[in-house]
């Protein structure tokens, strides 16, 4: 039977096989995905992966990166825009 | 390309889109800058020219810079010194020595009260505060 603090779904369940050949339940917390850039899709650096709950009480500083468009845009993203801006 | 004078702006930093002008070229790939951005050394891949040079000497004080970058039309808030941060450094160490604790006199000199009366007191001054 699960226990009664692990019924909740905001956990991730894992089966694991243990060495003596049993599958066991693991109850991990669960992490959100990587902030990805608007424009190419990679994932941004310089951002702990917070769930919604943490990321509201976190100051702003834990939620972008010190640069115009900071956690929207990767830094090779950023430099394309500001150079067309520039050229046109 | 990149010579005394000639107006740039950061791509990338927390300065990225801030104009700023060549002050000195340091070699093939870096130069210092100085405007908008903090002075400061940068490599030449992080900076996008501009068509404009200005007249600027090599290492201008930052009243030249202000001026020059008037002439762009952009008006330039002042730069705080950093004579602040020195005098802080220059403060006597005498003033950091304790001073002799006199408790222990004190406590002696002070009556010893009864347990019961401490009581009441403590008792008087939460209700006190309750009331509050």
């Amino acid at each position: 039977m699960v226990e009664g603090k692990h019924k909740s779904r905001s956990l991730r369940r894992l089966h694991k096989k243990t060495p003596g050949g049993k599958t066991k339940m693991y109850f991990h917390a669960r992490r959100s995905a990587a902030h990805k850039c608007a424009v190419c899709g990679e994932a941004l650096k310089g951002i702990p992966r917070m769930m919604r709950a943490e990321a509201k009480n976190a100051p702003k500083s834990k939620k972008k990166v010190e640069r115009p468009f900071g956690g929207f845009l990767c830094p090779s993203c950023l430099k394309a825009k500001l150079k067309k801006e520039l050229r046109a | 390309m990149f010579e005394i004078g000639r107006v740039c702006v950061k791509l990338a930093g927390r300065d990225a889109g801030m104009k700023c002008i060549v002050i000195d070229v340091v070699d093939h790939s870096f130069v210092v800058v100085d405007g908008q951005t903090r002075r400061r050394k940068c490599n030449i891949k992080h900076l996008e020219p501009l068509s404009q040079v200005l007249q600027i000497s090599k290492n201008a004080p930052a009243a030249e810079v202000v001026r020059a970058m008037k002439e762009l039309g952009i008006e330039m808030p002042e730069k705080k010194s950093k004579a602040r941060k020195e005098s802080k450094k220059e403060r006597p160490k005498s003033s950091r020595t304790k001073k002799a604790k006199p408790v222990k006199e004190a406590k002696l000199a002070k009556e010893k009260k009864p347990k019961a009366e401490k009581a009441e007191e403590t008792s008087k001054a939460n209700l006190a505060g309750s009331e509050k």
